[in-house]
């Protein structure tokens, strides 16, 4: 599989789960004029809370060298200054932040690579949403917390992917 | 239409020449100002916008001409020069696009850029950065200014771009991205 293909791929699979989780979510009625955004949200705070757990597995696995390690908690910080900032904004919207998952299922780690793959994967992921959402949010508040966000994950999955050697020189299409 | 925009293209001129510079706080400065009144929410708010995205986009592929002319280039570093310039020559062409159909012609680039003395591949590398950093300061910090919902889109997908450009141009020069 090329690299542009996997990626497609989980950008496609990243678009999905935002209509599932979308669809999934029952939205507060006081969430009023800003209700879409407090949807797109409330799956980006998902997602962040998936990344939050990856980095924990990560880490918890020991098979991290100590610059990867640093790499993973940098990352993981940014992912939970998101957690927060989602979490007060979808408050502030009048919605109900959803909570983490008790577990997730990140398949099997043997080897610091399964991990940094599955990093990279969840950030292009992350990325794909934010960026397929970005233009659909309607408060400019909340468009200005989110651009920031997009911008950190753009970062973190560039950084995986010249860790895994991949290419680095092509743009996403549109 | 050149008239009525006099006032947004001065505005671009002045956040840009920061921009270039990669200073956030000026970028912030001036749009706490009257230029934020100038870049009111409206059609002629995201015209200024573009005209001022464009001018980034014509002095980054300006600089990556510049750099890989200069062959001061290893074979790895032209290859990633070519093919980010071959982004803003995207973008560009879609700023510009956008802008025509807006009915707006869109302003040709300066005959000549200022990008100091570039004796080094190190240098060209700081300075490509210095640009990405600033246009990816620009694009971010104005996106809730931008009005129209289809530029705003095409808009994040130039701000990824400018990101992951200066990820990797970070990491080429040992600067962490963490």
């Amino acid at each position: 599989m090329s690299t542009k293909m996997s990626r497609r791929t989980i950008l496609q699979a990243s678009a999905l789960s935002v209509a599932g989780v979308s669809l999934g979510t029952a939205l507060p009625a006081e969430a009023g004029k800003y209700a879409g955004d407090v949807a797109i949200l409330n799956v980006a705070l998902g997602l962040e809370q998936q990344a939050i757990a990856a980095y924990d597995a990560g880490a918890a696995s020991k098979l991290l060298s100590p610059d990867q390690l640093k790499i993973a908690v940098s990352f993981q910080n940014d992912h939970k200054r998101h957690r927060d900032a989602l979490t007060k904004l979808i408050k502030q919207f009048g919605g109900t932040p959803v909570a983490p998952k008790t577990s997730y299922d990140f398949g099997t780690i043997t080897s610091a690579a399964d991990i940094v793959k599955l990093a990279q994967s969840l950030e292009a992921g992350a990325e794909g949403a934010y960026l397929a959402n970005a233009a659909k949010l309607d408060n400019p508040d909340i468009l200005n917390a989110a651009v920031p966000i997009l911008e950190d994950e753009t970062r973190h999955n560039t950084v995986f992917q010249q860790l895994l050697g991949m290419n680095v020189t092509e743009r996403l299409k549109y | 239409m050149q008239s009525t925009h006099e006032p947004l293209r001065e505005t671009r001129r002045n956040w840009l020449r920061l921009a270039g510079t990669a200073s956030a706080a000026g970028i912030a400065f001036l749009l706490t100002g009257s230029s934020q009144q100038l870049l009111a929410q409206s059609k002629d708010g995201d015209i200024g916008i573009l005209s001022a995205a464009l001018y980034l986009e014509q002095e980054a592929i300006a600089a990556y001409q510049a750099g890989a002319e200069s062959k001061l280039l290893s074979p790895e570093v032209l290859t990633v020069a070519v093919a980010f310039q071959s982004d803003h020559k995207y973008h560009r062409d879609g700023i510009s696009s956008v802008l025509k159909s807006l009915g707006v012609e869109p302003a040709p680039p300066e005959k000549k850029y200022d990008f100091g003395t570039l004796k080094t591949q190190k240098d060209i590398l700081v300075l490509a950065r210095n640009l990405e950093a600033g246009a990816a300061r620009a694009y971010a910090t104005l996106a809730a200014n931008i009005m129209t919902k289809p530029v705003l889109n095409f808009g994040a997908n130039v701000l990824v771009d400018e990101v992951r450009h200066r990820t990797v141009l970070n990491a080429a020069l040992g600067v962490p991205n963490y």
